[in-house]
This record gives structure tokens, C-alpha cells and sequence, in this order.
């Protein structure tokens, strides 16, 4: 196949000292799709960056289509047919997907072309859907249709534009296994009629299965490229890291002990006070995980905020050993031993503008150890913060740098630290990996069932299936604010069939789930 | 904190803004004077030629100081209160009224008891916009700026009827506080008055609180990151009222050190936006205690070297007024491109993984 796309020894210092980029080379074949796999922080988004025309290369080239461009901005990329779609969607909910897809760039009729012409965006439209099978319903307004839709819309998007070499950013994170095997399905139809597709991920199964070549960036650099069929996940996962990488959680069978959370019947409103959550029970014992799988917004957010104190319940109740947690403060159940790793890392877990030590003692500043008369011991703290730091191996300079300037695996192992370091008898992990890099999932999944052979009782809530999977002992799937499945995590349980609860296709009978 | 070259960075960003200030000043200067250089002179070193002199700057930094501390503490829990004017007449206010009504009694009692009321004072008036913020979501700028003049006005009221002295000779003020509590001399013969060291105290306090105690955690926890502060269990609307009453207490603390060291008694409008240009010396020292400390003697240098100039040449004291105005529109502008830069940062962090 000829070669589209030639990226040459790609530099890229920023003004403050970071290199983001140390030497990369990518070739993108015509008609191929090429995966760009790395950890976070490894030069994965300032390449596409560079591509894209967002930002200009300290050095290096690139060839596209046998020229050497250079791009001052994403319009010249998109002039010259490059497109990218983005992770997080950049669409107008209250517009119809139609006035989405040619959004800037309406067809025009009339003196002057004055005015829109409506009856020529429906037929480009509806001949870009029939073309590329990217099904949606094109009167539909954006913000009432599903995410796998909203997807379609935004690779119709770029398609509308003429995109022939086309970026999709992370395009699974937010997709069930159903919606994930379409949009395949869709970038193969893409494929067939000659486009070329960059795509950027984490998830190596996909990168097996969707691929045909692939290259590794590791800490700025290209540090090979495969073939597909040549290769498999245990050598690409090591050219990632750097060294091997378990794939599996290893852990012994539960032991459940006695019940330490009951929730029953739990009702919650989410914040526009419509009802996230409708009568929701179950029982965490010690020494079990309890995972909650689920699309995201099916009321997950709310169960945790209503368990942990931050949220109002309007009906049932909870329970942890024989204490009334809906009648708690957020104070008080943090004393009780319960730890809550956050789904947000950036608001809600960490103070970006303080330092990690400042965040390491959220629940120490006022305990009588860490005082020295009226005063904090700031002696106390600083060996506290290096003794978390070394336990979960934070990679920061000391413990007086800013929470901000940590990547993101570094930042979560600095929540994981906080909420472990009180001993939980209730732990509650929500997204405990999400943006994190491989090496740290593997920290923190190991960090997880340690508390739980440690007999805590742990509830993980996670968008990624398969760390559900990999966790929990058993799972319960939240969907529209109902548990519609309960189900003992035994081997032969499959992502598919969760995922046919996660999209409310199955439900589990109302006793069953008790 | 913050890495030795990140302060470097912010330092050096702030002596810019200074230095280009000064230089908008001489420009003025050159263009208009007859005797630029002589102007020049008059305005930078005579404020620094005399011991008079110097005690009239340190006399004029006192209250600057403890209005800049007041809403460095407020801006730090993330209030934007502007209601240091207020509080500090009602800290005045009510401190005057202790010191002149009370029965005669020892003056070392007398005077901690009159500082008390002020803290007070200032501290339960600034209660109100705190209780309004935190529990009604009241927009803190609009309910401090109005009731600014509530306390202006109703002072004022009170100064030109019930508590008018008799022997004011037709001004508004208070009877006379007996000369054994007034603020002293700190050396006889200078002009400055021991409330200096009141406000370095206060300063030294200040610093203490926010960055030693427990407190002064919940404090900047809450106005770095809410959500965060809420997450961790901390009583963030609790936190809110008691950083607005913090606040609240030195601008009552400022005000009665005002009547005590430089007036005597309460009079009828002596401040004159003192609790406003503390806004500006909060923003010079990026709401740390000890820049406070010095961006207040700075700007009280400049004012001094104002009206030095004004004796010394042909130059009005109203450039001292452009230089400040300058200074404002500077530093705010620094603070609005941190803000956007950083905003810049994550968004952009956040398009491409």
C-alpha cells in the first residue's frame, strides 16, 4: 500500500521544559488502520496535536502525500482531508444531528447564498448514512439520542468535510461491548471505501482486533511499529511499560464474612432532580468485591454520593455495621472508616493548586498526632507524605510538589494513598483507573484486593467492563437507576452478557436481584 | 507551595508590573513638568529623607496592611468580599464607642477591651454577607458593596445626632478618647504611632493562621478547590462565614487603629476607600500575609511621595493616582493571564489524550 502519511522524527519542547515528544517516527499506509498505542503521558495526544495543526513541532517533519505540509491550524489539517474525533464530543445538544453534521459549513442557495439549503443538507446528509451504513436518524436532536449515535454523528462530521485520513481519540471509552462491535463494523465500511484511520487507545484486545499495524510510543518516543498478526498483547503491553505486565488480577477466592453495608430500597434525585436512583438495594460482607457495572448516568454517581453523605436520599436506607449512614455527616462517615475514591479525580479527589502532602491529610489535619499545639507539625506531615509516597509509589520530586503537576496515574495513586492509608472497613472505588497508565492499574487493582483478603469490604463502580470483571466477586448492573442484574463473577460469565443488561435489552427478575 | 522558581516567576512578574507603573508616572511627569527631573527626585527620595517622613509612610502603611490581610484571608477561602470599607467603620465605630463611654478604669484594660469591641464589631458585621453567601448563595460582591454604605451612612447618622460632641466646633465626630489609650509615639519626636506594630503582629498572626493551623488548611482547601473540601467532610459553608468574620475582625482592627493612632476619635467619613485600596495591596501580594506587608509599605511610599512632590515641585499629587491606577490594571491583568493560561492548559489537555 503507498504511503499517505509520513511523520518524521517528530520534537516537541514546550516553552516550560517538557518534552512531550523525543523522536517519533510514524508511517500511516493508505487504506489501513494503524493503531497509536502508549501510556498516558507517553506523546500520544501532542503528536495528533502536531498533526492536527495544534500545535507547531520543535523539530521533525511531515510528509502527507508525498508533500511536506506544514499546518498553522486544524483548517489547514482539514482542508488537506484530516479529521479527528475527538474523546469527549464536541456537539450542540439542541441541534438536530443533521445541523450537527454540516455545522460551519452549511450548503447555501440564494443571492449572495443568503440562505440555507435545507433540502441539500438532507440529501448530502442522507447520502453520507447510506453510503457509510453509520446508521442515525438525522431529524433527531443530538442530545436525546445515545452515545454510540452521538459517535456516528461526529465521524459524519469529519466525513462531511471530505476526510480522507480520519483520527478517532480514544473512540471506545465511553461505549458498551454492542456499541464498540458496531462502531468497528463502522470503521471497516469506513476502510472498504478508501479511507485511512488513525486510532488512538489503551485497550490492547481492540488494538488485536481492529488493527493492521501498529505503533508503540513510550516517554516520548516511537519504540516500534508491528504488524497485527505478527504480534500479541504480552509484547506489546511490554514495549509499553517497558517490562511485563500481569493481565490478570491475581487473587485467591473470597471469603465473605459478615454483612458491613446494606442498602435497601435507596431513591436518589440527580442534580436536575429527576430520579436517579429507584429503590436500589443489595449487601457488601467483608472481605468481598462488590463491582457496579453499568452505562455511565444510570444512577451510579448518585449511589455513591447518597452511600458516602454527599447526596440527599429520598427513600430507604443504609446501613454499615449497625450504623444509620443517611443520618451522617460527610465528616463523620469519613471517621468511620470508610475510604471513597472519587469518580473525578480532578475536582472532587485532589486539590490541583496544593501540594501532595496537603492532600495526603485531609483526614489528619485536626487529629491530635499530627498537631503541635494549635499548630500542624509540619515535621509529622512531611514524613507522613514520604511515607505514602514511597508505600504507593508516587513519582513526584518531593512531597511539597503540586498535586496539579502529577500525571495521572501518579495523582490517582495519591487519592488511593489518602483513602487506604485510614484502614477502610468500606472502601468504595469509583473509576479507580480511569486516565491511568497501565503500570498503575496494576498498583492499584492489587492495592484493591489487598484491603479485601484484608477482610474490607469493597464496592468498585467502573465504566471499563472489564475491570469490573477482573475486581468483583459479584456484580450488580445499575441501569436507569434499577439494578437489573445480579450475578456471581464465576469464569464463564461474559462482557457480552453483561452488556445486554447494561443496555436494558435483558433484566433479571425483581426477586432475583434482592 | 510553591518551588523557588515558580515564586521567582510571580516576584518577578510583580516588580515588572511595579517598575512599568513608576515608568507610566515618569512619562506624566515628563510631559507636563517645567522641572521633570526635580519632580522625579521629590516624588522617589524625599519621602526617604527625613524620620518625619518615614513615620508618615509607616503611619499611612498600618492601615493598608491590616485592610490588605483582611482580604487576602477572604480571597484565599475563594469570597470575593469588598466589604473591608464597611466593616472597618463598624470595627471603628463600635471600638470608639468603648473607648469613650465606658467608665474610667485602668488603661490596660481598658485598651485590650476596646480593640476586642472593634474585632468584634467588624468581625459580626462582615457575619452578615458570610451567612447570606454561604446559606442563601447571595452574591457576596453585591451584598458587601451595599453594605458598605449601610455602615458608612448609619455611623455617619449617629456621629451627626445622638453622638455628636459638643465640642467638635461643628464637625462630626465623637467627644475626644482619653489620651491614655490613644496609640502612642513609638519615638518621641517621630511621626509613626505604635500601631505598626500592631499590624506586624497581625501580619506574623495572620501568616500563622493561614498556613499553620487547621483552620488556615480548611481555609484555602475550601477557596483552591470546593468540591474537593466538600468530598473531604469539611463544613465548607461554616468555613466560609468564619473566613468573612476573620476578614471582618482586621477591618475592624484597622479602623479602631486609625481612630487610636492618627484621629483621636470617630469622625464622620475618615477613611477614604481605606478598605478599598486594601483590594489592591491583597491583589500586589497575591493574598500572601508578608507580601502584604510589603506591597502596603509601597504603596504608602508612593503616597507619600506624592505629596512631597506636590511641595517640592510643579507637580500635582494626582499622579500618585495614575501610578496606582497603573499598578491595579496590571497586576489584574497578570492574575487574568495566569487564569487564562491555566484554563488554556487543562481544556487543551483535555481535547487530545
Amino acid at each position: 500500500m503507498p504511503i499517505l502519511l509520513e511523520m518524521k522524527n517528530i520534537h516537541k519542547v514546550y516553552p516550560n521544559g517538557t518534552a512531550a515528544n523525543r523522536g517519533v517516527d510514524l508511517t500511516v499506509h493508505e487504506g489501513e488502520i494503524h493503531a497509536l498505542v502508549g501510556e498516558n503521558g507517553a506523546g500520544k495526544s501532542t503528536l495528533m496535536k502536531i498533526l492536527f495543526g495544534l500545535e507547531a513541532p520543535t523539530d521533525g517533519t511531515i510528509e502527507y502525500k508525498g508533500q511536506t505540509v506544514t499546518f498553522d491550524g486544524p483548517r489547514d489539517a482539514i482542508k488537506q482531508g484530516m479529521g479527528m474525533v475527538h474523546q469527549h464530543f464536541m456537539l450542540a445538544p439542541s441541534l438536530t444531528v443533521s445541523e450537527n453534521i454540516v455545522l460551519g459549513d452549511e450548503p447555501k442557495k440564494g443571492v449572495f447564498s443568503m440562505f440555507r439549503d435545507r433540502a441539500k443538507e438532507f440529501k448530502e446528509v442522507e447520502h453520507l448514512i447510506s453510503t457509510y451504513g453509520l446508521k442515525v436518524n438525522m431529524q433527531a436532536k443530538v442530545e436525546s439520542i445515545p452515545v454510540g449515535q452521538k459517535q456516528r454523528v461526529e465521524i459524519l462530521k469529519v466525513l462531511y468535510r471530505g476526510a480522507k485520513l480520519i483520527i478517532l481519540d480514544e473512540p471506545t471509552a465511553v461505549l458498551t461491548p454492542q456499541e464498540t462491535d458496531e462502531l468497528f463494523d463502522s470503521i471497516k465500511a469506513l476502510v472498504s471505501q478508501g479511507h485511512t484511520i488513525i486510532f488512538i487507545t489503551h485497550k490492547l484486545r481492540e488494538v488485536m482486533q481492529i488493527s493492521n499495524r501498529i505503533t508503540v510510543l513510550r516517554a516520548g518516543k516511537s519504540i516500534a511499529t508491528l504488524l497485527t498478526q505478527e504480534t500479541n498483547q504480552e509484547e506489546i503491553s511490554r514495549l509499553m511499560v517497558g517490562r511485563d505486565v500481569l493481565f490478570r488480577v491475581d487473587k485467591i477466592p473470597a471469603e465473605p464474612k459478615d454483612v458491613v453495608l446494606a442498602v435497601r430500597d435507596l431513591g436518589a434525585l440527580d442534580d436536575k432532580g429527576t430520579l436517579a436512583l429507584k429503590g436500589v438495594s443489595f449487601t457488601i460482607r467483608g472481605g468481598e468485591v462488590l463491582g457496579i457495572a453499568g452505562v455511565e448516568g444510570n444512577g451510579q454517581t448518585e449511589l455513591v454520593e447518597v452511600i458516602t453523605g454527599l447526596r440527599k436520599a429520598t427513600t430507604g436506607e443504609v446501613r454499615y455495621q449497625d450504623k444509620d449512614l443517611l443520618a451522617a455527616s460527610v465528616a463523620e462517615i469519613r471517621r468511620m472508616k470508610v475510604g471513597h475514591v472519587p469518580e473525578d479525580r480532578q475536582t472532587a479527589g485532589a486539590s490541583l493548586t496544593s501540594s501532595i502532602a496537603e492532600n495526603l491529610i485531609l483526614d489528619h489535619y485536626r487529629n491530635p498526632d499530627f498537631k503541635w499545639g494549635p499548630f500542624i507539625n509540619k515535621k509529622k506531615v512531611k514524613q507522613f507524605a514520604k511515607v505514602m509516597m514511597d508505600t504507593f509509589d508516587v513519582r513526584a520530586q518531593n512531597e511539597e510538589t503540586m498535586a496539579g503537576a502529577l500525571s495521572g496515574g501518579n495523582l490517582q495513586k495519591v487519592v488511593v494513598a489518602r483513602e487506604l492509608s485510614k484502614n477502610p472497613l468500606l472502601l468504595i472505588a469509583s473509576q479507580p483507573t480511569r486516565g491511568v497508565d497501565i503500570g498503575a492499574i496494576e498498583f492499584i487493582h492489587r492495592e484493591i484486593i489487598k484491603r479485601r483478603d484484608g477482610g474490607a469490604a469493597v464496592m468498585v463502580v467502573s465504566a471499563e467492563l472489564s475491570e469490573v470483571m477482573a475486581l468483583s466477586d459479584r456484580i450488580i448492573v445499575l441501569y436507569d437507576g434499577e439494578i437489573v442484574a445480579l450475578l456471581d463473577n464465576t469464569p464463564d460469565l461474559t462482557e457480552q452478557e453483561i452488556g445486554y443488561y447494561m443496555l436494558g435489552i435483558k433484566k433479571q427478575e425483581l426477586e432475583a436481584t434482592r | 507551595m510553591k518551588s523557588s522558581k515558580a515564586l521567582f516567576l510571580e516576584v518577578g512578574g510583580i516588580l515588572a508590573a511595579v517598575v512599568t507603573a513608576l515608568i507610566c508616572g515618569f512619562v506624566v511627569i515628563l510631559l507636563t513638568s517645567s522641572e521633570p527631573f526635580t519632580a522625579i527626585s521629590a516624588l522617589l527620595l524625599d519621602p526617604l529623607s527625613s524620620t518625619f517622613n518615614i513615620g508618615t509612610i509607616l503611619n499611612k502603611a498600618v492601615p493598608l496592611i491590616l485592610t490588605g490581610l483582611a482580604l487576602s484571608v477572604v480571597f484565599q477561602s475563594g469570597v470575593f468580599s469588598m466589604g473591608a470599607e464597611g466593616q472597618l467603620y463598624i470595627g471603628a465605630f463600635v471600638g470608639a464607642l468603648a473607648a469613650v463611654y465606658l467608665p474610667a478604669m485602668s488603661p490596660w484594660i481598658h485598651f485590650p477591651l476596646v480593640i476586642v469591641c472593634a474585632l468584634l464589631g467588624g468581625a459580626l458585621f462582615g457575619m452578615i454577607p458570610g451567612v447570606l453567601k454561604a446559606y442563601l448563595n447571595a452574591n457576596e460582591i453585591v451584598t458587601t458593596l451595599m453594605l458598605n454604605f449601610v455602615a458608612i451612612l448609619t455611623t455617619s447618622y449617629f456621629v451627626n445626632n445622638q453622638l455628636k460632641a459638643a465640642s467638635g466646633g461643628g464637625y462630626a465626630k465623637m467627644e475626644n478618647i482619653s489620651k491614655d489609650i490613644l496609640l502612642p509615639k513609638i519615638f518621641p519626636g517621630m511621626a509613626a504611632h505604635a500601631g505598626i506594630i500592631i499590624a506586624v503582629v497581625a501580619v506574623i498572626i495572620v501568616y500563622l493562621l493561614m498556613y499553620k493551623t487547621s483552620i488556615g488548611y480548611e481555609l484555602r482547601l475550601v477557596g483552591k478547590n470546593g468540591h474537593f473540601a466538600r468530598y473531604g467532610g469539611i463544613a465548607t459553608r461554616k468555613v466560609i462565614v468564619v473566613s468573612v468574620m476573620i476578614s471582618g475582625a482586621l477591618a475592624g482592627l484597622a479602623g479602631i487603629v486609625e481612630v487610636l493612632g492618627i484621629h483621636g476619635t470617630f469622625k464622620e467619613n475618615f477613611s477614604a476607600s481605606l478598605g478599598f485600596d486594601g483590594i489592591i495591596i491583597a491583589l500586589l501580594a497575591r493574598n500572601h500575609p508578608v507580601g502584604v506587608l510589603i506591597a502596603a509599605l509601597f504603596y504608602a511610599y508612593i503616597q507619600v511621595g506624592a505629596q512631597t512632590m506636590q511641595f517640592g515641585s510643579d507637580m500635582p499629587r494626582e499622579v500618585a493616582v495614575i501610578i496606582q491606577v497603573m499598578l491595579v490594571l496590571l497586576v489584574s491583568a497578570q492574575a487574568i493571564f495566569t487564569y487564562i493560561k491555566q484554563r488554556y492548559a487543562r481544556s487543551g489537555q483535555k481535547a487530545v489524550k
